[in-house]
């Protein structure tokens, strides 16, 4: 990585993106690698804190998907 | 499951039929293979991607797709490659080939190691007999198959290169000759393990490799190198010692060789048997050869004459020439084309200045002073053919002259020398002086002593040797093992038959030919000729191979696969039959997408950016191609423009013979547009060429309208012409008429073909064995009151092959032939079932997190990028890791075994798998977890492959410290982690079906049938809903005969009881305990029930437009209908009739089309036509959407005058009745003219409503779309069942439908509850939500926004009016925990503090 990358922090949807996320690997596509992946069962878990949280926590971003 | 499978046979009947299979082998022990791809990784040899569409590529090991189950590869083989099959000794070319292509020398070296020690030599002067057989010669030139061998033996060096493992034995064997049959013996026996001694008579190694072929042609430190290679097995030589004058066979076997192999070759010379051959100055061909190799060159000078035709003439003649002569000439006595030498060594010799006089015969040597002067030659002619095909060469008369020459080389041939028998016995020659073998064993007439190579086989090429050789070692292992020499050695010969297609689109290429030294330069020394490729040369010629066989046996895989799962044995792997025995069959073959190559005018086989649907959903597929990238395939450039052309290889008699209507291309046409435009974004322009647009399906006419308004999509009713190129190859010309009849050329940047769907051959072969009748579109004939049973009973059909359909309606009838089947063998549900043994599970409660981590290699999938053992390190070091372990596939059997006793031994109460997705192998693992008595939710797995290893294969470190964190966050929530309870709920047996229709009686009868009591509840006093009012079918039945027996059916059931005037007052419950109160005549009855089945069905439309009332034959057409059923004589009599199209439907405010109203106004127009063929019959419409084998229908209109008329929503007909008379006038859509027409009756094809019950949905919990329809579970894959659990739907209760579908949705309804009813108790999950009533503030937000009705209020107790979640109907998607705002709700397994645990754990990731 030349410069500097944002970190995000993402939560997935177990059914939709995070086997997006899976099938990406399947086909050998290539990403940064800066994203960590929290699953979670769908993106109607999603609470305003865990995205507070991540910032807190040192995230750049936070991207919720589903 | 079995795969790879085709039926061949069945017999026997309805209950019990006898199925017989033809597995193919798969190569790969589908129990062992974990789907790692590594074996792909390895595998050199690719071809078209039949999942790509031809666009993409796939290897010959391989998994059709990423997600096919089952996910084990399996491997492509087809009869054995020419090539390899044609090689006397069988070297595997078609795998060094592959090798070469992929760079991999060293790996090609070995395959060729494998049945030939001597590919240096062998690649130089073999005459190559697999390149004649070579297929690439059917496109241009043979493959330079042997160059290639050659090529990898100057690559790589063969004498350091590794020694396979040898287990040595006491054992000693003889060798005689160090010639290719005796070398190729002596490395296969050191390879066994044996003592192995070569005695060789010439002080030299080779046999006539060192002696008989110049070193221009081999030189011999590539000889020496290759035998020094032999030597370092252990093979050892002994120069100088012949037998018959050092040695004997007898005095070997004294000195304690166990075994004998003559292998001494043919070295001596056929004679010309003419005056003077003794003569000074005349030399044999081999002697002169073997001296010229063997001692200091001798110089050669003046006219050299070689007399001879064969390769031994050609190198005599070259090797003079070399040695300094004046002149060479050879003399033949036939021609050219008789000339048993190479060709390509002719022209050598010929470039190199010698002279070749042709039909000459030597007659008498000329002799002066002693010495040679001259030969005495006669003329020759040729006359007939001899035994050998070749003509006869007969001498001219009197043509008598003499040659001057001072050297005569006779090389007319080589036979062998019995000199070596001296002193040996029982070994038997045959009249020309070879040895006697058995053909398959090599053994002579003297048991232990095996001969080989030309003094077996008399003059042969050193392959054939070398063949020879490795037969003979296996018969020596035999024989000093004492096993049986022949047996399974019988020659089989390989069927040459099946071979990977020649690829249609392949371009003629030159061969490559090798460099070679400068004339002057070759004939002034013995320099190497020929220089071998360059490596770009042989990548071009290696990349030529058309990988006959595909899988070429290069066994790369069998070293990449880790698992065991693909091994030399499962190679072996052989196609077998397997017999079942079962008591129905379900037919679903699907279909084979139109090919539309030939069609020249859409230019599909020619023109790169015309591509079939097909073709162009992998287009748009981020797995796809391009990756997801909308791009010209021409030149992968983004398009600004893209054609559809619909109905191609459907509604077409004339180019394909499929004239029915495919029933899908319309809507996926619109969709692939839709997309396209999401992809490319709004200045891709995109236009639809079309006939009717048919969007009759469920939410399809709202999509239509969506692709028309919103997307700005360009539909273009037409009709085609041609499909041409533009001049720089990069855009296509379309030219089309379009409805008025104009010529228009518009230009696109790709055209999509929407091909049809249609059964192929293969299926319509499986139709004839099992007996099953088909349509004229060769689809399965059902019936439309039976329509998942095919013509024979107990075998049911679904999906494409029952008529061409999409993913709704194949799913509705797979869950009705699944019925159909269910309701045959009822009796036999339960009587094969086995009881899975339970392992009583551990309580950890109040134990300290003990967590165990695996980390898996998956092969090298994650660990050729992830540096798994510092991982494995580091998760040692974190929080309560009592155990960590790296697994080189955490999935396989053994190592799930050994997690158990891990588990066990460390005491382990936490797991956390670092490995692939869980989406795949948390089940498995979560197993492994209850095998080792842990509750299977103290797990959790991180995808350390999927999100890690495969996608940042190039930051290995990057990817690493990914890994670390990734099981860090999983490993602090896991800590978090309790054990979980599954609620056990039963079942109540009976079942509810809501609507006494075709739909209700069918979905309760199917309920019965299958052992259920069934309450059928009905609000008429009467059953049959709808289907009252029906005159015939489609097909020509009597509606109302069949539905008669069908109310008698279920009326004579004991297992329904019937509720007539009844409605649904309550509903209480939910999933497997409904408690319903039923109300009919003041009276209430509460009902329990564990299942329900909506089928309300729908209601017909009422007009208030086109003059409905004011006459009495504007009639709607269930009016009509009523009318044929009376059989009114006013159907007989009238002159001309009107029906009007989309009455209701397809409107601003209804946008949806009713589906069955285009069928059945045709059907009635024909039967107006049989009743009275001279009435006029007008059908009015805007689409004709007779989709799937329907479209006959409107053909035979067609063809019978009924006239269509097209109209448009702003421009609709106007009806208008004045006393009898009616009249219409209406924009005739071909003159573009309004017309008016007179007529006796109109018709109304009005829609169809639904109730839109409110109430209903709300004692269900069910949702309604806007139009009130009932909304499935899912519009593709749950179309019969609701989110809700317990709650079925079918009938147009779900969507407008024809009887046949609708019977299909009632037995798919049945189907579904029967998978819940059978299971008598269900679990829930354990990952459920739960509420806190302690916190809960009673908001009712969660009550309000469940999608499945799961959390309520409590109704009495302590916690009266708190929310409380039933567990059974949580999904667990954690809304409500998100929604409560006073955090009193917990999802278990996905809690607030397990979250950020997670979250937590980031500061050392970020």
């Amino acid at each position: 990585m030349s410069e500097k990358e944002p970190k995000i922090l993402s939560f997935l949807c177990n059914w939709c993106s995070y086997g997006a996320a899976d099938l990406a690997g399947v086909s050998r596509m290539e990403y940064p690698s800066n994203i960590r992946v929290i699953r979670i069962p769908c993106t109607g878990r999603m609470s305003p804190k865990f995205i507070l949280a991540g910032l807190r926590q040192g995230a750049d971003a936070v991207w919720v998907s589903g | 499951m079995h795969t790879l499978s085709e039926v061949t046979e069945v017999s026997g009947t309805a209950g019990n039929f006898n199925v017989t299979l033809h597995e193919d082998a798969r190569y790969i022990d589908i129990n062992k293979c974990t789907g790692c791809g590594d074996c792909a990784a390895a595998c050199p040899v690719s071809l078209p991607s039949l999942f790509e569409q031809g666009l993409g590529e796939r290897k010959a090991t391989y998994r059709p797709y990423a997600q096919a189950v089952p996910g084990a590869y399996s491997i492509t083989k087809k009869d054995r490659s020419p090539c390899t099959n044609a090689c006397p000794d069988h070297v595997n070319a078609h795998a060094y080939v592959a090798l070469v292509a992929q760079k991999k020398y060293p790996e090609a070296l070995e395959v060729i190691k494998r049945t030939l020690p001597l590919p240096g030599v062998i690649g130089r002067v073999c005459p190559h007999p697999c390149e004649d057989a070579c297929r690439r010669q059917e496109v241009d030139a043979p493959v330079s198959i042997c160059t290639l061998k050659r090529f990898v033996a100057d690559q790589v060096d063969i004498e350091n290169s590794p020694i396979p493992e040898i287990t040595p034995r006491q054992e000693k064997v003889a060798v005689i000759g160090a010639g290719p049959a005796g070398l190729t013996a002596a490395y296969f026996l050191a390879i066994d393990g044996f003592q192995v001694t070569i005695f060789e008579a010439l002080p030299v190694g080779g046999g006539m490799l060192r002696v008989g072929i110049p070193d221009y042609r081999l030189p011999p430190a590539v000889l020496e190198k290759e035998i020094r290679a032999i030597q370092r097995l252990g093979v050892k030589i002994q120069y100088d010692t012949a037998l018959g004058r050092d040695i004997t066979v007898d005095s070997l076997m004294a000195d304690g060789f166990e075994s004998v192999y003559l292998a001494v070759g043919a070295h001596a010379s056929m004679k010309l048997n003419i005056p003077g051959e003794d003569t000074e100055g005349v030399i044999t061909g081999v002697r002169f050869l073997r001296e010229s190799a063997l001692y200091e060159r001798k110089q050669a000078s003046g006219h050299v004459v070689i007399v001879g035709g064969g390769d031994v003439a050609i190198d005599a003649a070259r090797s003079a020439t070399r040695m300094g002569a004046d002149n060479v000439t050879i003399l033949y006595r036939r021609t050219r084309a008789e000339m048993p030498a190479r060709n390509e060594e002719i022209e050598d010799a010929i470039e190199e200045g010698i002279h070749i006089d042709f039909l000459m015969a030597p007659q008498e040597v000329v002799a002066e002073n002693g010495k040679v002067s001259g030969l005495k030659c006669l003329r020759m002619e040729l006359g007939q053919p001899d035994e050998s095909g070749r003509r006869r060469p007969v001498p001219i008369e009197g043509s008598e002259f003499v040659v001057a020459c001072d050297m005569i080389i006779p090389a007319i041939g080589q036979r062998v020398n019995p000199a070596f028998l001296e002193g040996t016995s029982g070994i038997e020659l045959t009249k020309w002086n070879t040895i006697v073998t058995d053909t398959i064993s090599c053994e002579t007439s003297r048991s232990g002593v095996f001969a080989g190579g030309d003094a077996q086989s008399g003059p042969w090429i050193a392959i054939g040797a070398v063949a020879a050789g490795r037969r003979a070692a296996e018969s020596i292992r035999r024989y000093i093992d004492k096993e049986d020499l022949k047996q399974g050695r019988d020659p089989i010969e390989p069927p040459q038959k099946n071979f990977n297609p020649i690829p249609e689109k392949i371009e003629p290429q030159f061969r490559e030919q090798m460099a070679r030294i400068p004339v002057a330069e070759r004939v002034s020394g013995f320099t190497e000729v020929e220089k071998g490729f360059t490596e770009e040369q042989a990548l071009t010629e290696a990349g030529k191979c058309l990988n006959c066989m595909v899988c070429c046996e290069c066994f790369e895989c069998v070293k990449a696969c880790g698992a065991d799962a693909l091994t030399l044995a499962t190679h072996m792997d052989k196609p077998h039959s397997t017999e079942l025995n079962v008591g129905a069959i379900i037919l679903a073959p699907g279909f084979a997408p139109y090919d539309p190559s030939g069609l020249d005018f859409y230019g599909f086989d020619t023109l790169p950016n015309v591509v079939t649907s097909m073709q162009y959903e992998r287009m748009l597929s981020a797995s796809g191609p391009f990756g997801g990238h909308l791009v010209r395939p021409s030149d992968h450039q983004e398009p600004k423009k893209i054609g559809w052309i619909q109905c191609v290889g459907s509604r077409d008699q004339n180019k394909c013979n499929n004239s029915y209507c495919s029933s899908v291309c319309c809507m996926y046409a619109i969709k692939e547009a839709v997309i396209s435009k999401e992809h490319a974004g709004e200045d891709l322009e995109c236009a639809i060429f079309f006939m009717d647009m048919r969007t009759p399906g469920k939410e399809f006419e709202r999509f239509y309208e969506t692709a028309k308004g919103k997307h700005g999509i360009r539909f273009e009713r037409s009709r085609i012409h041609t499909i041409e190129q533009t001049d720089d190859g990069n855009q296509l010309t379309v030219r089309y008429f379009t409805e008025d009849g104009r010529l228009v050329d518009e230009i696109f940047d790709i055209m999509v073909l929407s091909i049809g769907l249609e059964t192929p051959p293969d299926l319509v072969d499986l139709a004839r064995r099992l007996d099953i009748d088909l349509t004229p579109g060769n689809f399965a004939r059902t019936d439309i009151f039976n329509p998942v049973a095919t013509s024979k009973d107990g075998i049911f059909v679904c999906g494409a092959f029952q008529g061409p359909k999409d993913i709704p309606q194949s799913v509705i009838d797979a869950s009705a032939a699944a019925s159909a089947a269910g309701e045959l063998l009822a009796t036999a549900r339960n009587t094969m079932t086995k009881t899975k043994e339970i392992i009583p599970e551990t309580n950890i409660v109040g134990e300290r997190p003990r967590i165990g981590v695996f980390v898996c290699k998956c092969g090298s999938n994650i660990a050729g990028v992830v540096d798994v053992p510092s991982v494995r390190e580091y998760a040692e070091s974190l929080p309560y890791v009592d155990y960590a372990a790296d697994n080189m596939y955490t999935c396989s059997q053994d190592t799930q075994d050994m997690m158990t006793q891990i588990i066990k031994e460390q005491h382990l109460n936490r797991v956390v798998v670092a490995a692939c997705t869980p989406k795949t192998h948390e089940p498995l693992f979560q197993e492994t977890l209850v095998n080792a008595g842990l509750n299977k939710y103290l797990f959790e797995m991180t995808n350390i492959r999927n999100q890690d290893s495969w996608v940042h294969k190039n930051n290995p470190e990057l990817a690493t410290e990914k890994a670390k964190d990734l099981i860090r966050m999983a490993v602090a929530k896991v800590a978090l982690m309790e054990p979980l309870v599954e609620t056990e709920l039963s079942i109540n047996q009976t079942a509810m079906v809501l609507g006494g229709g075709i739909a209700g009686m069918t979905a309760a009868q199917s309920l019965a049938v299958q052992g259920y009591e069934t309450h059928l509840i009905e609000r008429n006093d009467y059953l049959g809903g709808q289907a009252v009012n029906l005159f015939h079918t489609s097909q020509g039945d009597k509606v109302q005969e069949k539905l008669a027996d069908v109310i008698r059916t279920v009326e004579a059931n004991d297992n329904i009881k019937i509720h007539l005037n009844t409605e649904l007052t309550h509903v209480d419950g939910f999933v497997g305990n409904f408690v319903s109160t039923l109300a009919s005549g003041g009276q209430s009855e509460e009902l329990e029930h564990g299942i329900a089945v909506l089928a309300t069905g729908a209601t017909p439309y009422i007009p208030t437009e086109y003059a409905y009332g004011q006459a009495p034959n504007i009639l709607t057409s269930l009016e009509l209908d009523q009318k044929l059923i009376a059989d009114d004589p006013m159907l007989k009599t009238m002159n001309a009739a009107a029906f009007i199209q989309c009455v209701g439907s397809r409107e601003p405010d209804r946008p949806y089309c009713s589906r069955v109203c285009c069928t059945h106004s045709i059907e009635n127009a024909l039967e107006l036509k049989k009743r009275n063929p001279d009435m006029n019959v007008y059908i009015l419409y805007r689409d004709i959407r007779t989709y799937g084998e329907k479209e006959y229908l409107y053909k035979a209109a067609r063809e019978q005058g009924v006239i269509f008329i097209r109209y448009s929503l702003n421009n609709k007909p106007v009806v208008s009745a004045t006393g009898g008379a009616i009249t219409l006038k209406v924009t005739d859509h071909v003159l573009g003219l309004p017309v008016e027409l007179s007529v006796d009756m109109v018709t109304l094809a009005t829609a169809i409503i639904p109730y839109a019950d409110e109430k209903l949905a709300n004692f269900f919990k069910v949702p309604m779309n806007e139009d009130g329809f009932f909304i499935e579970k899912h519009a593709k894959l749950g179309p019969s069942e609701f989110a809700t659990d317990g709650a079925f739907l079918c009938g147009m209760a779900h969507y407008p439908k024809p009887i046949d579908e609708s019977i299909a949705q009632a037995k798919a309804a049945s189907s579904r509850a029967v998978t819940l009813l059978s299971q008598k108790t269900i679990f829930s999950s354990g990952t459920i939500a739960q509420v806190d009533p302690m916190k809960c503030a009673a908001c009712g937000v969660c009550v309000s926004i469940c999608p499945y009705s799961a959390p309520s209020f409590a109704a009495e107790g302590r916690f009266a009016g708190k929310a409380e979640i039933n567990p059974v109907l949580c999904k667990g998607c954690g809304l409500c925990v998100a929604s409560c705002r006073s955090g009193a709700i917990h999802l278990k397994g996905f809690d607030t503090d397990q979250i950020f645990s997670q979250i937590f754990e980031l500061d050392a990731a970020v």
